[in-house]
């Protein structure tokens, strides 16, 4: 359940934040994102990961049909990538690293400040 | 171990943080790029996707409506001057930013900054030719003579300035993406070096050629070989004109010297090959309409984005619509509710070279008469990408700058030249002219905004509603002695200066003459009747014979006819020297099938050079190649030179084809003019074999190969390639493989005016809007779009509109 709220809420908040904020901001609020939920660390990355790389991938399908531009073929070309769908998944892959990336920082940098409770008894 | 991964991950992060955000070699930084909302993909959309209803632009007087036609024109309706070219400024930014500021960087000699070392030597170049210099010199004109102009060139500066300001990452353009840098503000003294820069691309010499020339053939065999006029003269102000002023005399020195020294420097890069333009006006006894009509097609680079950006301007004292240069002010070819106007390259010689001689290694003095002058020194900085800043002392002499010397492009040390050019003075104002001439109501309005124009000099075609049509042949001409600036002079003699400049008043220009229309097409500009010296190695002798042939023959002209002729495609040269060529080849194709298919073709054309037709590429090629073997021998000296032009060379193939010029003296025996047309035929058999080989058809267009080039030619996939046109140089419809009509106008002023333009681009600077070269198609079949002036209320075609305040 986690780890489902985390990949949406991780999802739109790359899609709101990134219109105003660089991609490092935007790592930053994952990062922070995945520290106040604390999903797994497994959840944490892939979580973050989908939420970026899919908000991300989103976004390019959203632009190339509404606008029916030409450009990302041009730009894939130009790259020496082939097809504009190449650059869609190298920016859905490149969003899928950094999401990732900064989810499981989140979780890691929260756990190490989650003090061990020593007052129970473990054995 | 919770410590240690979360560090690890830490780092891990950092390090693809910091990573995607480097570039590697010639590869951008990849996230910046990629990021949807800041990277390329946000320049997918196209202007009418982010229209905005209103836009900031500060220090206006009163809010400026701009309404965008369906071809993404805009019309700017101000309540003043300052607002209107601040809006333009804005507006023009808007859609070209990376384009001007670009040319600006070429103009100034910076391209190394954004390439690195690999522009050094052009940046060199460009800057020991001066242009920073001259456009220096020009603002500190402007703000002593005329500051009214300056207020205004800095008021559309501001306006660029006040659009950069609000850039954001997601609308800055493409190419700043891809060369990850971003746009400087811009300054007034970048309109003024774009105009300087504007001299340079149009303005050749060819001193070096000639001196060398000189040296090897003598006196006797350059003047037949390059005739100062040709034959059949058809110059630019017709023959009839009678000069009815008394010349300024030249004196010329009893006797001359010229450096000695058979020169081995690198030319200069000069004007591409087949620029050039057209222009005319027919008077209203010719029209079907009774008006007169006026047409412009410069021929320039086709590149992307356009050089020219469309533009309607109004105040409430006048409107003016057609061409502008982005990062210029006004309107440069168009027209408005009185006139219109429109300009080609009036090639003339005004660029000389001095050869110094220095007193010392030091060069703080050289030898001019029996004195020491003394020379002042200019460092130029070149920041380059990459590496430490690049510090180029350049000499600057009364004459002007040392463009060659021990440290620049010189094999012999002991050689120094100094370039002597009217773009170093500060003393004109260009930019006044065109706004000027975009108020002007008549005759006199638009002869007195041409007395502040000094280069690069144009025919100024004029037509008004009033029924005058006109040109002048404007610029700063040095007045001359016959062969003065030729060939390269010597510096230290004073009597080799230039002895002042033509009057304004005696540049050669005609208002309404008799046969009912004006033209120019880059050829001489008068007979030999005009009292003035005047040169140029590159005059068209082939377009302006057609034009001036067709106007004279056409009556009850309309638009459409006027449409038609800008998009001729008859191929002068190749009529009359083709039948040359088959008749000196007699039986050599006989016995060979392909021959005799290629001849059969060439014998079947019609001489029109359209994009299907084969004869046009069979006879380009054994033309080029008989040439090619005419004059190797001459081009084989080893320095640089020049061969005949084309109308020379068939003169003599035809006229003299046993002439001695055509004896190969490396070949037993005598040749003739039919040997060389022969060697000519079997090169072409050997070209067309591997043609066909390789690429297959050979109809013109698939062999001419017309390409849009965006202004990074390693950006290939922004440009546009095998464009479907036809024409070629010397055609009217000059199209050859990277040259063309850079722009096309036609404008009948008749009490409605009517208006048509078209350029091989689109009003875009963006190569993911689908206004970045949508005009192409329409450029390629000769047609038109309509370019009418808008009347603020009138909502027909409107894409959108935005108010500016």
């Amino acid at each position: 359940m986690k780890f489902l709220i985390f990949t949406l809420l991780c999802a739109l908040l790359v899609v709101f934040l990134n219109i105003v904020a660089p991609y490092w901001v935007v790592m930053i609020a994952v990062t922070g994102l995945a520290a106040a939920i604390r999903p797994s660390a497994l959840g944490g990355f892939i979580g973050g990961g989908l939420g970026m790389g899919l908000a991300w991938l989103g976004q390019t399908v959203y632009i190339a049909t509404f606008t029916s531009s030409s450009l990302p073929d041009k730009m894939g070309a130009l790259m020496g990538l082939g097809t504009g769908t190449t650059l869609m998944l190298l920016t859905a892959v490149l969003g899928f690293l950094l999401g990732g990336c900064s989810g499981l920082l989140g979780v890691l940098g929260r756990n190490l400040l989650q003090k061990k409770p020593s007052n129970v008894y473990l054995g | 171990m919770k410590y240690l991964s979360f560090f690890l991950t830490l780092v891990l992060t950092c390090a693809l943080g910091i990573l995607v955000s480097l570039p590697f070699g010639q590869v951008p930084p990849l996230a910046p790029l990629l990021d949807p909302n800041h990277g390329f993909w946000q320049n997918s959309f196209s202007e009418d996707q982010l229209a905005e209803e209103t836009l900031s632009l500060e220090q206006l007087s009163a809010p400026v409506e701009v309404v965008y036609d369906e071809q993404l024109i805009p019309h700017i309706y101000a309540q003043n001057e300052l607002d209107l070219y601040r809006a333009q400024g804005y507006i023009t930014a808007k859609h070209r930013l990376w384009q001007m500021e670009f040319q600006t960087l070429a103009a100034g000699g910076r391209v190394s900054e954004i390439v690195g070392p690999i522009a050094l030597e052009l940046d060199r170049m460009t800057r020991r030719k001066g242009l920073g210099y001259g456009a220096e010199q020009g603002i500190a004109y402007l703000k002593e003579k005329d500051p009214a102009t300056l207020a205004l060139v800095e008021a559309y500066s501001d306006g660029v300035n006040q659009y950069i300001n609000q850039l954001s990452d997601a609308r800055l353009p493409v190419e700043y993406k891809l060369l990850n840098y971003r746009p400087e503000p811009w300054s007034a003294y970048k309109s003024l070096l774009l105009l300087k820069y504007m001299s340079d691309m149009l303005v050749g010499d060819r001193d070096l050629e000639y001196s060398n020339l000189k040296k090897i053939l003598g006196n006797a065999k350059l003047a037949k070989l390059f005739p100062e006029f040709p034959k059949e003269n058809d110059p630019v102000i017709e023959k009839e004109r009678v000069w009815d002023f008394t010349a300024v005399s030249v004196s010329k020195p009893d006797s001359l010297s010229y450096p000695e020294e058979t020169l081995q420097l690198d030319p200069l890069a000069q004007p591409a090959e087949g620029a050039g333009s057209n222009n005319w006006a027919v008077s209203g006894k010719k029209t079907k309409n009774g008006h007169p009509i006026l047409a412009n097609d410069p021929h320039l680079g086709l590149n992307l984005p356009s050089l020219w950006y469309s533009m309607q301007l109004t105040t409430p004292t006048h409107t003016v619509k057609g061409a502008t240069l982005p990062g210029a002010l006004g309107v440069i070819s168009g027209f408005n509710e009185n006139i219109a106007w429109g300009v080609t390259n009036a090639t003339k010689d005004t660029r000389d070279w001095y050869k110094i001689t220095f007193q010392d290694a030091s060069r703080k003095a050289y030898k001019y008469g029996e004195e020491w002058k003394s020379s002042t020194f200019r460092i130029e900085e070149i920041k380059v990408k990459g590496e430490e800043t690049f510090l180029d002392t350049v000499v600057y002499t009364h004459y002007g700058p040392v463009v060659y010397d021990q440290s620049f492009k010189a094999d012999r040390q002991d050689i120094n030249f100094a370039m002597r050019w009217i773009v170093h003075q500060g003393t004109s104002n260009e930019q006044k002219t065109f706004m000027l001439l975009n108020k002007a109501k008549n005759h006199a309005d638009y002869t007195e905004a041409l007395k502040e124009y000094a280069a690069p000099a144009q025919n100024f075609v004029f037509a008004s509603k009033t029924g005058d049509i006109a040109m002048r042949i404007q610029g700063k001409f040095p007045l001359k002695w016959k062969e003065q600036g030729k060939f390269f002079m010597d510096g230290a003699d004073p009597r080799m200066e230039w002895q002042g400049y033509i009057p304004f008043e005696h540049n050669a220009n005609t208002l309404n003459p008799e046969r009912g229309f004006v033209s120019s097409a880059n050829q001489h500009p008068t007979d030999s009747t005009y009292p003035y010296y005047v040169f140029d190695n590159s005059y068209e002798h082939y377009r302006n014979r057609r034009l001036n042939r067709k106007l004279a023959e056409l009556n009850q002209i309309t638009l459409e006819d006027m449409q038609a002729l800008q998009f001729d495609s008859y191929n002068l040269q190749a009529a009359e020297s083709l039948p040359v060529l088959i008749n000196l080849l007699g039986s050599h194709a006989e016995g060979s099938a392909a021959a005799q298919k290629y001849l059969t073709e060439m014998k079947a054309w019609d001489f029109f050079a359209d994009p299907a037709k084969p004869g046009q590429t069979l006879y380009s090629i054994w033309f080029a190649e008989t040439t090619e073997s005419v004059w190797r021998e001459l081009m084989d000296q080893g320095a640089p030179v020049l061969r005949p032009n084309n109308y020379q060379t068939i003169e003599l193939l035809s006229m003299s084809p046993s002439d001695s010029i055509f004896d190969v003296h490396m070949a037993e025996g005598t040749q003739t003019a039919q040997y060389h047309v022969q060697v000519g035929f079997d090169s072409l058999l050997v070209a067309m074999k591997k043609w066909e080989e390789t690429e297959g058809t050979y109809a013109w267009a698939d062999y001419k190969k017309t390409t849009i080039q965006h202004l990074v030619p390693n950006f290939k996939a922004f440009s546009v390639a095998n464009v479907y046109t036809g024409g070629g140089s010397g055609i009217l419809n000059a199209t050859s493989g990277r040259n063309g009509a850079s722009w096309r106008m036609v404008v009948e002023l008749g009490p409605t005016i009517k208006a048509v333009g078209i350029y091989p681009g689109g009003q875009s600077g963006n190569p993911g809007s689908k206004f970045y070269d949508n005009f192409i198609p329409i450029w390629a079949k000769g047609a038109y779009v309509d370019f009418s002036l808008k009347k603020k209320e009138d909502q027909k075609g409107i894409l959108f509109k935005t108010t500016l305040n």
